[in-house]
């Protein structure tokens, strides 16, 4: 069996270890859109970022299973893909696979801004991206945000610096709204950047390196776009096989065409962590999808079954976050001292997550309570916290 | 090059050569040593890069910080040597020493 994997990023990653882990034994073709070998994304915001060392220690892939026999890698953007015939077409070859995997991924949404030059606009998404940031940073006094979601703050925690003033800019009209507002607020508590909510962006002043809002000019020498991300669909969009927000799966991760299966934060699939079918943009959402194929094509399929989660650094503050929640569930406060906090997010009786921030205890029990079933809201409260949740669970 | 020993879940011994400044994770997962998964890359977030260091290692290492020592406590079978791949820094101090990696991650 020969399996040609479109992207080779965090998805495509875990796809390749635990096939060749598992013994697969047919050959696998890896399309590498990228100009890099496989690195890991969340450190480009974070430790990364704030000191940039060689890119070795972002290697994605152990040595040993990158160059495998079995794998053949083109650094090559795929072009078209016909699904029928098994055919993965780059810019000037043909090759025949007997399934095609779709591990695209997103990219950075980008604003454009009248009177902003390119040179003065960045994403972070890839590795090429914070290098370009890097280099341009030198002189760099005002640094303009705009999004204000985890990705902005890891940033603007990582771009510190003495001769530097960072200002998040966000349109809605809470900073961070992906969380609890009392979680929230303990991140925004420590962040280094300045933050104005409610902003529009009308057009960049280039004569006085600012731009121009609704709440008057805001220096910026330099833009960063970090406003949220889109799918890759192109491809199975171009054979029928995409919705607007992604490509749908069933619980294995296959397409409705037989040859082809998605993986990856691209991959749109009944999570039954919410009953609900969405796309997540996470590491373990990457990982887990990525298992689920595996399995299926060992020989061995189990249907998804995975309960995402998330983490987050901001300098010294680490947020994990077991469980998903919608925006509009309910927050309760469950543990909030001088080091800790935890604030429970829930639907009535009926917790969809745990944020926790300086609380990797409860987050690691929120996790295996998850696997174990759901948490009733009402009995976490009674135990005072999801570790003696678990305690008494187990007893 | 400094290096380690690093005995995998199947008991085999690697021998994995190291850069200092560089973790535990960086040196084993670039060798491609058995066992370890690192879900989240060394962000301290997932507990699937548990070894167990030798007693050789005593007194060449701080404390595991709270944030380890939470994450550690939800490892399988943690022993007092137990310690996060990816939150341990390497030095020359480090330079043939024994490590195991933990039987399973999870
Ligand atoms: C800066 C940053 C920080 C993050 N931090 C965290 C975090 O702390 N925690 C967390 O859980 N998640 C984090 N994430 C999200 C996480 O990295 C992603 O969810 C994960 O990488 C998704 O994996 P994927 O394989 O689906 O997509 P990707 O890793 O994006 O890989 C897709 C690859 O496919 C390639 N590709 C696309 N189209 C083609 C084509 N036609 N031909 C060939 N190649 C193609 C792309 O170039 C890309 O390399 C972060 C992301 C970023 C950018
Ligand atoms: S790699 Fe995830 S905790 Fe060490």
């Amino acid at each position: 069996m020969k399996i040609g994997i479109v992207g080779a990023g965090q998805a495509a990653c875990t796809l390749i270890a635990e096939l060749i882990r598992g013994q697969f034994d047919g050959e696998i073709i890896v399309f590498n859109g990228e100009s890099h070998s496989p690195y890991q994304r969340p450190p480009l915001s974070k430790s990364w970022l704030a000191d940039p060392t060689e890119t070795e220690s972002l290697r994605l892939l152990p040595e040993p299973i990158e160059r495998h026999h079995s794998i053949q890698w083109i650094q090559s953007q795929v072009k078209a893909i016909e699904p029928d015939h098994g055919v993965i077409v780059t810019n000037n070859v043909s090759y025949t696979v007997d399934h095609i995997v779709l591990a695209t991924g997103t990219r950075a949404k980008k604003l454009s801004i009248d009177g902003l030059s390119s040179e003065k606009t960045h994403v972070i998404r890839t590795l090429d991206d914070v290098m370009s940031l890097t280099s341009a940073l030198d002189g760099v006094a005002n640094i303009a945000i705009l999004g204000a979601g985890f990705l902005a703050f890891e940033l603007a925690s990582s771009l510190k610096h003495p001769t530097r003033t960072i200002r998040v800019l966000a349109k809605g009209i809470r900073a961070l709204p992906q969380i609890s507002v009392k979680a929230a607020d303990r991140l925004l508590d420590a962040t280094p950047a300045s933050i104005r909510v409610g902003v529009t962006v009308e057009r960049y002043d280039e004569d006085n390196a600012a731009l121009i809002t609704n709440h008057g000019p805001i220096p910026a020498d330099l833009v960063i776009m970090a406003i949220g991300a889109e799918p890759n669909i192109e491809l199975a969009h171009a054979c029928g096989l995409a919705a607007n927000e992604g490509i749908p799966t069933d619980a294995y991760m296959q397409t409705p065409h037989p040859r082809v299966s998605a993986i990856g934060e691209v991959s749109l699939h009944e999570q039954p962590h919410l009953n609900q079918r969405i796309r997540i943009e996470s590491i373990s959402e990457a990982n887990d999808t990525a298992s689920t194929l595996a399995k299926r094509l060992l020989g061995q399929p189990e249907p998804f079954h995975a309960t995402p989660w998330f983490w987050s650094d901001q300098g010294d503050l680490k947020l994990q976050i077991a469980g998903l929640s919608a925006r509009t569930d309910e927050e309760t406060v469950l543990i909030n001292s001088e080091t800790e906090c935890v604030v429970i997010r829930h639907q009535g009786d009926r917790v969809t997550a745990i944020e926790a921030v300086n609380a990797a205890k409860e987050f690691m029990a929120a996790r295996r309570l998850f696997e174990q079933g759901t948490i009733s809201l009402e009995n976490l409260l009674n135990a005072g916290s999801v570790f003696s949740l678990l305690q008494s669970s187990r007893s | 090059m400094p290096q380690l020993t690093c005995i995998d879940p199947n008991d085999q011994a690697i021998d994995v050569t190291f850069e200092p400044g560089e973790t535990v994770l960086q040196a084993t997962y670039r060798a491609g040593v058995d066992g370890i998964l690192a879900e989240c890359g060394g962000g301290c977030s997932c507990a699937t890069c548990h070894v167990i260091l030798n007693a050789d290692w005593d007194g060449t290492l701080d404390a595991p910080s709270v944030q380890e020592a939470d994450m550690l406590s939800f490892a399988i079978d943690p022993t007092p040597h137990s310690r996060l791949a990816c939150q341990v820094q390497l030095n020359d101090k480090h330079d043939g020493l024994t490590l195991t990696v933990a039987k399973r991650q999870y």
